[in-house]
This record gives structure tokens, C-alpha cells and sequence, in this order.
């Protein structure tokens, strides 16, 4: 295979994300297991360019949350096409840092943190992302068995915000020193201040402050 | 140009009388025009009306109009009405269907951009709103919002008209032509524009607020309507009737007294120019009876209005509705609520068309933030008021059997499909409070300034042909000498 077809391949990849077009990039990702491109490659300089144009779009406000959501459907769809590939060289990637986000136990919305996974996915992090009611063992279970460099809690109700005073509180108790992100409609900066934690106010800054709390334990 | 189809799917009009109510606000109409009578100053008005059989009495100028004479005449209105803009890409019509926003006028004072200061109105203010109006795409015509104090008080609206045509593609309505000699100058001035007479009467760029005198007057502004009817331009004849004070102090009664006099200046123009465009209009106002001051969105004023769009519907004739009107000093709470509450409910009733964005303390103060809000409030009327489609489409069963339990439906391609038919904001703030902080605190008045700026600095109407704009300016020179200074 020529460099040419190769990028010619990566570029199908990367737009087909960028102009939300999923049948495009998984042909194009089938393409590329034919071709035998390396599946991290794939993702880094296909699909990933892709959805960070349309994160940076979205940050400028010239696209809509909607369409961000859509793009982060069809590089999963993609990634899905690359997956037996992928696990065979599976470590290869390079990534800023690694995440475990999860909703905190009680609360079930979860629009917001998954928007802050497709934003922290397209900014370069490994997003272990362990879904909503998410109890705290399981936030600590999977920091440690990841090596998270950061995690991050979100809480929409009043009423399950505690959960993440809980996690700050069970993470430095397990010696567990890895900075937390926190997040949601029930979540205010002073809040973060008073349990320890760091105040991210939407998924269109979380990128920033995740790298800015890279290397910053607790 | 489109505005947006009222009810397009399905949704009901609202009506505030029963059918017999409109028919018998409309009998009693034609029996005080009968008995009572109006009187008309204009002397081409009488001269008309006595050549078609109405009692007219020179002395007291009063004009007994035989019922006949009034039904025929509203039957006689050309329907639909065309509204034509300097850009054709500007048109429309009015078919009873689709609904409207103008700017109203007539303020005399500006609160500046730049210093927040309440100041006297200047022509500037006019060519500013205008290029504002023109870049808004849901506000389809102007009218100006100011009379500038800084050009000759006699032809003050020709200096407008040029303004606007200057800075707005869009069709303009000029709300204080008085005088027939104003209205002659302006009509030659749109044929200008137009290519002629004749093109003018099939594409009219100009229309004429013209108001009746309550209590039953036809005032000298009926020789300048009579101008624009016959140049085939539409006239939009407005009652003002003030409740408790120049109408009676009952709802009813205030919508009997401003239907008499409109169907009466409508059949005075019917007979000057039989078959011409005409439209309802009506700008109604309500006693604060405590104080005895007026104000033209308290709740009777705005009932009034509603009832008057139904009798416009029940004639078959467009209505131009002077809503968006606040008491308040300021764009704040008060001028949102009033205004969103009178042409709201006017929309409903399915006024064609109305009026008053960017005005405030009752019609008399311009202000560009308020203008870019009321703007906003129109897109937002406009898409609760076209309804929704219920189809195979808009219910989407495989899609809600495919999301199941539990899911979202921020990631379907359904949803990406229908995104973008989603109302979206100008000005109205939607952040978190952090973000929202951190951009500096605006609330939409702040965001309105900044938008207002942009449009100014930013936006470019297409300029007049060399040509013409030379034959204008010489039309505004020879305008300024002969028409009669009073």
C-alpha cells in the first residue's frame, strides 16, 4: 500500500467524523483493517483528528451539542470496526492522561458526563468511564486498577452531591492522592473548594482543567 | 420574504367574542355611522362621500353614511394585500394566514447606544434603526421608529423615507405623513425606486399609517391616505381609541368606536380609489384610573386589540396591530412582560402583522437594545405560534423502541435531522452560572447593546443605485420647499 492510499484512508476516517457522516467512517475503518493499518493509528490520525475539529467547533459555538454527540457516536461505531486490531496492540496509544469518570451513586443523569467523556476522548485522555449511580467503591476500584492521573464525579440532584465529599473523603483514606474534577447542576465552586475538589463548569472547559490538574495530586 | 404561518399545523386561533358578538359590534358600527354620523375635516372626504349618497351636513362636517354604502365598500378591498420591499427578495402578502412585526413609530427620543443617555431623536437614529431592521430577519418591515428633530419640521417624513431607503431593503411604512403635499412627494419618490407609477401600484414599497380622531373623526390625515390609496400603496387606517377617555370605559365599547370610524375611513377610500389595498389597524390604550394617565398595554388595551384583529377577520381584511408597547423607562422586567403579553395575544388572535419593536414608555422612546429583544421574542412567539407537525416523522416509534429504557436520544440521527427547526437564541442567556460569571455577568439587555453595535458596524444594505439616489436627494431638496409649512 502506497502513503498515498494510506492517507487517503485516515482521511476518510478523520471526516467522516467531522461531517457526521457515519457510514462513511466505518468503511472507511473496514478499509483500513483491509489495508492493515495500525488500528492506533487509525484512531489517532483518523477518527481522533475528526472529533477534536468538531470539539474545538463546538467550543467556538459554530456546532451544536447535538452534532458533538452524533460524531462521538460514529467514532465509536468506527472503533468498534477496529476493536479485534485494536486489543492485539493494545498500549500503544498515546494519551495525556488517564480518566475515570463516572455519575455518582443516587443519580442517574448522565447527558452531562458523558458530554465531558466525548470532550476529554477528543482532547487525547483514556476515559475509563464507569457510567451512572456509580457507588464509590467502584470510583475507587477503578482508579486503582487504571492508575488514574484524575478522576472525575458529576451530580445533577442536590440530594446525591454528597457522594462526592464520600469519594474525596474514601480516595484519601484508600492513600489514594489523584486530583477530582467535579461537576453538575448541583455543583457549585464552593462546594468543590469545601470538599477538596476542583469546580468544572461545563464540558466545554473541562479539557483545559483537566490538563491543567495533570500531575497535581492531592 | 416569509414570516411565519399562524397555526400552520394545525393550532387554533383565538377568538375573544362569539361570532354574533363581531357581527353585532359590526351593526351597531354601521348604525352610529348611519344615525350619529362622523365628521370628516378632509374636503375631498365629504366631497366624496356626498357624491355616493351620504347625508353630509358642510356646517358641522358631520357625514351620515348609509350601511349600505360602508358594506359595499369592505367587500370592494383588494384582497390579499401585497407589501412590497426596495429588494423583492423582500415581498410578501398579506393573506390572513401569515404573520408579521414592523417597527412602530412615532418617539421622539433616543436612549444612545454609546452613553445610555435618554436624548432627542436624530436622523442618524432612524438610518440606524432602519440598517438594524434590515439585517433582523424576522422583523419584515419598517417604519421609523423616531421623528428626528435635526431636519425640517414640514418635510421631516420625507427625510425619513430617505433614510430608510437608504439603509433598510425592506418595505417601509410611513407612520406621520399628515399632509397630502408629504404623501405626494413620498409616493414620487417610491416610484423612483420602483420604475414608475404602475410598477409602484403592483409592487408597492410604501404604506401609510393613517389615524382616525376618536371620538368619530376623520381628521386632514385622510387626504394623505387618499393619495396613497390611488397610487395603489395601502393605507393601514388606525383607531386609537383611549378607554375612558376618547372611547367609553367598557372593552366593547372601545372596540365599537374604533371599528366605526376604521370601516368608515376604509369606505371614504373605497370610494376615492375603488378596489385599492387597505388594512385594519389599531392602537388602543388603557386608563391607569387612579392617575388618570394612559397606557397602551394594560390589559383592556390589549383586549381591545385582540377583538379588533377578530373583526378584521371577520371583514377578510389584513390587520396591522400596534403591540410591543410598554410604559416602562427602560428595557427591563416591565417592558418584557408588557410587551410579550400584547403581542403575544395579538399573534394569537392572528393579527396580520404588528408593530412597536425597539419603542418604549408608550410608543415615545427609541432604544436599539430593546429592539434586538423584542426581536427576540418575536422568533420566539413565532415558533410556538406555527404549531407542530403529528406524522410518522415528528413520532418517531422505531426511534423510541430503539433508545429503550433508560437511554438518551442526544446521539440519533433523528435527532441530528431535527436539530436545527429548534428555536435558537440571539440574546437570551442559557449558561451555567460559572461560565456565565466568568463572560462578565451580561444579562440580554447587555447582550442586545453588544448586538445592536455589531449589526451597525458590521452590516451592509445594499446601497441605492447612483442614479436614483441622485433623483431622490433632489426629490428631498425640492420636498423641503414646497410642502406647506404649517
Amino acid at each position: 500500500m502506497s502513503g498515498e492510499d494510506k492517507q487517503a484512508i485516515l482521511s476518510e476516517l478523520e471526516n467522516g467524523v467531522k461531517t457526521l457522516k457515519q457510514e462513511v467512517a466505518v468503511a472507511a475503518a473496514e478499509k483500513a483493517l483491509a489495508a492493515g493499518i495500525n488500528p492506533v493509528e487509525a484512531i489517532e490520525e483518523g477518527l481522533a483528528k475528526g472529533i477534536r475539529d468538531v470539539g474545538e467547533k463546538f467550543s467556538r459555538k459554530e456546532m451544536f451539542v447535538v452534532e458533538l454527540i452524533y460524531a462521538a457516536e460514529i467514532m465509536a461505531a468506527a472503533i468498534k470496526v477496529l476493536e479485534p486490531e485494536l486489543k492485539k496492540v493494545a498500549g500503544q496509544r498515546n494519551v495525556l492522561g488517564k480518566v475515570v469518570l463516572g455519575t455518582v451513586a443516587g443519580d442517574i443523569h448522565d447527558i452531562g458526563k458523558n458530554l465531558v467523556r466525548i470532550m476529554l476522548e477528543a482532547g487525547g485522555f483514556e476515559v475509563h468511564d464507569i457510567g451512572k449511580d456509580a457507588s464509590t467503591e467502584c470510583f475507587v476500584e477503578k482508579a486503582k486498577e487504571v492508575g488514574a492521573s484524575l478522576i472525575g464525579a458529576s451530580s445533577l440532584m442536590t440530594t446525591t452531591v454528597d457522594g462526592q465529599k464520600e469519594l474525596v473523603d474514601a480516595l484519601r483514606s484508600a492513600g489514594i492522592k489523584t486530583p477530582l474534577m467535579v461537576g453538575g447542576a448541583a455543583v457549585s465552586e464552593e462546594w468543590a473548594a469545601e470538599i477538596g475538589a476542583n469546580y468544572v463548569s461545563d464540558a466545554g472547559s473541562s479539557v483545559s482543567a483537566a490538563k491543567d490538574l495533570m500531575g497535581k495530586g492531592a | 420574504m416569509s414570516g411565519f404561518k399562524a397555526g400552520e399545523f394545525g393550532m387554533k386561533r383565538l377568538e375573544v367574542m362569539e361570532q354574533n358578538d363581531a357581527e353585532a359590534i359590526h351593526v351597531n358600527s354601521l348604525y352610529l355611522l348611519e344615525h350619529m354620523g362622523i365628521k370628516v375635516v378632509s374636503d375631498e372626504g365629504r366631497r366624496l362621500l356626498k357624491e355616493a349618497g351620504a347625508d353630509v351636513d358642510e356646517k358641522t362636517k358631520i357625514c351620515r353614511i348609509p350601511s349600505y354604502l360602508v358594506d359595499e365598500s369592505i367587500r370592494r378591498c383588494k384582497r390579499p394585500v401585497k407589501i412590497a420591499g426596495r429588494n423583492p427578495e423582500y415581498d410578501f402578502v398579506l393573506d390572513g394566514d401569515h404573520c408579521f412585526a414592523c417597527t412602530d413609530g412615532v418617539g421622539l427620543s433616543t436612549i444612545d447606544l454609546e452613553s445610555g443617555e435618554r436624548r432627542g431623536s436624530t436622523l442618524k437614529d432612524v438610518a440606524d434603526s432602519a440598517k438594524i431592521v434590515d439585517h433582523l430577519p424576522m422583523i419584515h418591515m419598517y417604519n421609523p421608529i423616531v421623528t428626528p428633530l435635526d431636519v425640517p419640521k414640514h418635510s421631516h417624513t420625507v427625510h425619513e423615507f430617505m433614510a430608510a431607503l437608504e439603509n433598510c431593503e425592506k418595505h417601509f411604512t410611513t407612520g406621520s405623513t399628515y399632509q397630502k403635499e408629504e404623501a405626494q412627494y413620498e409616493i414620487k419618490m417610491a416610484a423612483e425606486v420602483v420604475g414608475g407609477y404602475k410598477e409602484l401600484r403592483r409592487r408597492p414599497i410604501i404604506s401609510n399609517l393613517t389615524c382616525t380622531t376618536s371620538p368619530m373623526v376623520l381628521g386632514m390625515t385622510t387626504d394623505a391616505a387618499i393619495e396613497f390609496s390611488r397610487a395603489g400603496c395601502p393605507p393601514l387606517l388606525m383607531a386609537m381609541p383611549l378607554i375612558g377617555a376618547t372611547a367609553p370605559m367598557t372593552v366593547a365599547g372601545a372596540v365599537l368606536l374604533g371599528n366605526a370610524q376604521v370601516i368608515a375611513l376604509a369606505t371614504v377610500l373605497q370610494l376615492a380609489a375603488p378596489g385599492s389595498p387597505l388594512c385594519y389597524s389599531s392602537e388602543p390604550m388603557a386608563m391607569d384610573v387612579q392617575s388618570g394617565l394612559f397606557e397602551g398595554l394594560f390589559p383592556a388595551a390589549n383586549m381591545v386589540r385582540a377583538a379588533h384583529v377578530q373583526m378584521a377577520k371577520h371583514y377578510d381584511i389584513p390587520i396591522f396591530i400596534g403591540g410591543w408597547g410598554s410604559c416602562s423607562k427602560a428595557p427591563d422586567v416591565q417592558a418584557g412582560y408588557e410587551k410579550a403579553f400584547s403581542a403575544f395575544i395579538a399573534y394569537l388572535s392572528g393579527a396580520d402583522i404588528t408593530s412597536g419593536p425597539g419603542l418604549l414608555e408608550n410608543w415615545t422612546v427609541l432604544s436599539f437594545e430593546q429592539l434586538i429583544i423584542d426581536h427576540e421574542m418575536f422568533t420566539m412567539m413565532a415558533d410556538m405560534l406555527k404549531g407542530f407537525p403529528v406524522d410518522d416523522d415528528s413520532m418517531p416509534l422505531d426511534v423510541i423502541m430503539d433508545v429503550g429504557h433508560e437511554g438518551h436520544y442526544m446521539g440519533k440521527k433523528h435527532t441530528l435531522d431535527h436539530f436545527r427547526s429548534m428555536w435558537q437564541p440571539m440574546v437570551t442567556d442559557g449558561q451555567t452560572y460559572r461560565t456565565w460569571k466568568d463572560a462578565g455577568g451580561k444579562n440580554a439587555v447587555d447582550h442586545a447593546r453588544e448586538k445592536a453595535k455589531e449589526i451597525l458596524k458590521t452590516h451592509l444594505p445594499e446601497p441605492l443605485d447612483a442614479d436614483i439616489s441622485k433623483k431622490l436627494k433632489a426629490l428631498v431638496a425640492e420636498a423641503d420647499i414646497n410642502i406647506p409649512h404649517k
